[in-house]
């Protein structure tokens, strides 16, 4: 049975999610101290890819729920791409997880999955 | 984990064998390499070198490296990762709620659950020239900021100061602050509380002050004299998103100081910073802003305190509305900001301040301030560096109306023209110039122009 886990594992990580075309690619922008959208809705069961790009320093993007964190370039240093099924329906929140100024609290979102 | 090595191994082999009976040995090198490069999206270090080495020698270090990676998991996550996985997006009900599938660009995967963030900070020298002054060079910020999670739920921030590098016991030189020291609980999105050494939600530039994020060498007048900044009291309150783009902070913090209120810098003088601050008598502070279209920011905030706790027998009123607007069109931005201060029993005040100092401070019932700010990228909003124009214009009056008795000075109703560049050869460092055309209404009295070099950066 643990066999049939880890087969699964390294097929979804590796194989078929990685190369599917996401269901839905939504742009977020980050900037001192607000991401636009802040409250995201997707559909449950969805491959969604959020397309991460930053308006002055560099941010990060942290979902505690899905163990994503990653670190969004600052302005003209690119972009950072977090791809995730979402599979229960529900209300997760998302933060900033890199220190980006005096406000850095208030950088928070929320993603709902319906 | 010996075993679930294995396992892994077994798997990789398992998923590679359709591959290897249906494709060829470059196919095969190709898919492993692809592994390879996914692994060091995990760990950078993974080894790069594989010229030389067979696929067997490549999928055994991959194996030695997922099992590290299995038993550095196993003591927190190891059941509920296995779990997930085996729920996918194929069996929802046994899974986590998101399932992470990839992640790609520039990016730093955290080591572990608990968020530990390095030290912050940012610093800030200038050179500022006034009409018919030699250039003063001035260290004037160096500011470190601090943070910690408890949990996903608790965390502490803060930011130390100091002011213009040297701070000496006994003598006028810089200062030590803290500029903000407090703890969020974070209980629902649009409900979170939040109590400590907190920033006033007034303005823009007081809650959002780093070098490279406004233009001018100085902070703008407005939200000097008319907003005190860096203004910072001691306050619990509640912050939260309301959705569609609206988010509110709203705390009961210490009060302002009345005693300290000037003809010159209005209120600006009586902030605590929560030293010998009072709470007897908490003021009232709430900001409401809306983000929800892409680069524009619209953010209004109210303040109400009394002040009267170094003042006996007059408690004065203050009252401070304010508005601004943050726009970002292609090349262009536009700022916006206006705010009216009301202080009751000006009048007085004005006499007891006069009793308690033989001075009188002739302290204003209405102060009123706005500025108008627009700004042009030079160079393409992607490019690497970017270069700013701008210029703003600023009205500031720290008596735009007297109490009964008192007449206002001309010297006091002031404008100015603030015109210069900012070049940023990185997002996080501002090198700035600009030149000041300062005006007032009195024939009298003079405001000098002003020169301001500076360079300012984020860390």
């Amino acid at each position: 049975m643990r066999f049939l886990k880890v087969l699964l594992v390294i097929g979804i990580a590796f194989g078929q999610d990685v190369e599917r075309k996401p269901d839905r690619v939504i742009n977020i922008l980050a900037e001192r101290f607000t991401y636009n959208p802040s409250r995201i809705t997707v559909k449950q069961g969805e491959l969604v890819e959020f397309v991460l790009s930053s308006d002055d320093t560099d941010h990060g993007f942290k979902i505690p729920a899905a163990g994503i964190d990653v670190a969004i370039p600052q302005q003209g240093r690119g972009e950072a791409r977090v791809r995730f099924v979402a599979k229960e329906k529900g209300t997760f929140g998302f933060e900033c997880s890199r220190a980006c100024g005096a406000g850095h609290h208030l950088m928070r979102g929320t993603l709902v999955v319906r | 984990m010996v075993n679930i090595g294995r396992l892994i191994f077994a798997a990789i082999a398992l998923c590679l064998a359709p591959v290897v009976f249906a494709q060829s040995p470059s196919e095969i090198e190709r898919r492993v390499a692809e592994l390879e490069e996914k692994m060091r999206l995990i760990d950078p270090a993974f080894g790069k070198e594989t010229s030389g080495k067979d696929l067997l020698t490549r999928l055994d270090q991959l194996e030695t490296k997922l099992n590290g990676i299995l038993a550095a998991k196993a003591p927190q996550s190891a059941p509920v990762a296995a779990a997930s996985v085996v729920a996918g997006p194929v069996v929802p009900a046994q899974g986590p709620a998101l399932t992470p599938v990839s992640v790609t660009g520039d990016y730093q995967a955290s080591p572990t659950g608990e968020t530990r963030l390095p030290v912050a900070g940012y610093m800030d020298f200038h050179a500022n020239k006034e009409s018919g002054d030699p250039f003063r060079p001035d260290f004037h910020r160096f500011v470190l900021l601090f943070g910690h999670s408890f949990s996903d739920r608790i965390k502490f921030w803060s930011e130390v100061e100091i002011e213009h590098a040297l701070v000496e016991g006994g003598e006028e030189t810089g200062e030590v602050a803290v500029e903000q020291a407090y703890l969020d609980f974070f209980v629902k999105p649009y409900f979170n509380l939040r109590a400590g050494m907190l920033l006033t939600p007034m303005g823009i530039v007081n809650e959002r002050h780093e070098p490279p994020s406004f233009n001018g060498v100085e902070r703008p007048f407005v939200e000097t004299l008319i907003i005190p900044t860096t203004w910072r009291e001691l306050g619990f309150g509640i912050t939260g998103d309301l959705g569609k783009g609206f988010r509110y902070r709203t705390y009961l913090t210490s009060s302002l100081d009345a005693s300290r209120f000037n003809a010159e810098g209005g209120i600006s003088e009586g902030k605590t910073s929560g030293f010998d601050a009072s709470l007897r008598n908490p003021a009232k502070v709430g900001r409401l802003e809306f983000a929800g279209v892409r680069r524009l920011t619209l953010g209004t905030s109210f303040y109400s305190g009394h002040a009267g706790f170094n003042t006996p027998g007059v408690n004065p009123g203050v009252t401070i509305a304010e508005t601004d607007s943050r726009y970002s069109f292609r090349r262009f931005d536009l700022r916006a900001l206006f705010a009216n201060t009301w202080v009751t029993r000006a009048g007085q005040l004005n006499r007891r301040i006069q009793q308690q100092t033989g001075v009188n401070p002739n302290v204003a019932s209405q102060m009123r301030g706005y500025y108008l700010e627009p700004a042009f990228h030079v160079l393409p909003r992607r490019a690497r560096n970017d270069l700013i124009a701008f210029v703003r214009y600023e009205r500031y009056n720290t008596q735009q109306s007297m109490p009964a008795g008192y007449v206002p000075l001309p010297q006091f109703d002031r404008f100015s023209w603030v015109t210069g560049i900012t070049f940023k050869p990185n997002a996080d460092v501002a090198i700035k110039f600009d030149y000041n055309f300062n005006r007032n209404n009195s024939s009298v009295v003079r405001t000098p122009n002003g020169i301001n070099l500076g360079v300012g950066w984020w860390f």
